[in-house]
């Protein structure tokens, strides 16, 4: 979707368990749900 | 409402205040979520930067990454937060960027732009600056930004091409985006899409 808005150089870091201890950690468990960090640039 | 959103936006703007009203004012509640110090340790924040806050600032925190561990705030950037809340990654940014950068927070959220300026107040940080606003319509001019920053933010917005389109309008050429959110690994059924009490918890 970040290329589709003409987004560039695109970078995605390492999955953190951003739900883990938590009350929802459940429901993320069931879908692998994780935090990321997203990087792009808009085109210069 | 569009025909391929999975829910009302503005069914779900209200679901998100109602849910983004109690972290700003019961912020030791439980949640389905972190919250605080302890979250931003989990995520990687640099210990010094967030010591440095006081508690009001950090108490509400609720991101679910950490949009500074791939690219740093260079001095003097303009930054957007993109649903600054209680004002942490701001302050963060604020911090980054220094005296010679400014960072505009923006929230929909009257409780959370209410205890952000006062945080920013009390901090005598004259370079951060809170406004009423929505992601799909982000109060300042188009190409202001150098740098957009975000935290769990995205994912609570029923059109994220809008938002996405919005915040590259706000980017001047050349501009980042950095930002975290939330993907799932495993696909999530089309029906549980539709339920929006499932997108704020």
């Amino acid at each position: 979707m970040l290329e589709d808005v003409g987004f560039v150089d695109v970078q995605i870091g390492p999955a953190t368990d951003t739900f883990g201890g938590a009350a929802g950690e459940e429901k993320a468990r069931a879908y692998e749900v994780y935090g990321y960090a997203f990087v792009a640039r808009r085109p210069g | 409402m569009a025909d391929d959103l999975m829910v009302d936006p503005e069914t779900l703007r209200e679901r998100v205040r109602d849910k983004y009203r109690e972290v700003a004012a019961d912020p030791h509640r439980t949640f389905h979520f972190h919250t605080g110090r302890p979250l931003a340790a989990r995520l990687g924040y640099e210990q010094a930067a967030v010591d440095a806050l006081p508690d009001r600032a950090v108490e509400s925190f609720a991101g679910v990454g950490n949009p500074f561990s791939i690219r740093r705030l260079q001095p003097g950037e303009r930054v957007v937060d993109v649903g600054s809340g209680a004002g942490f990654d701001s302050l963060i940014a604020a911090g980054q960027v220094g005296d010679s950068g400014h960072v505009v927070g923006v929230d929909m959220t009257p409780e959370m732009l209410k205890k952000s300026r006062a945080t920013a107040a009390a901090l005598g940080f004259a370079h951060v600056e809170f406004r009423e606003g929505l992601a799909e319509q982000l109060p300042v001019e188009d190409g202001w930004a150098d740098a957009v920053i975000a935290n769990g933010v995205i994912n609570l917005c029923a059109d994220k091409h809008a938002v996405f389109e919005e915040i590259r309008r706000a980017l001047r050429p050349g501009g980042w985006l950095q930002f975290a959110d939330i993907a799932n690994g495993r696909p999530v059924p089309p029906e549980a899409l539709r339920d929006i009490d499932l997108w704020t918890g």
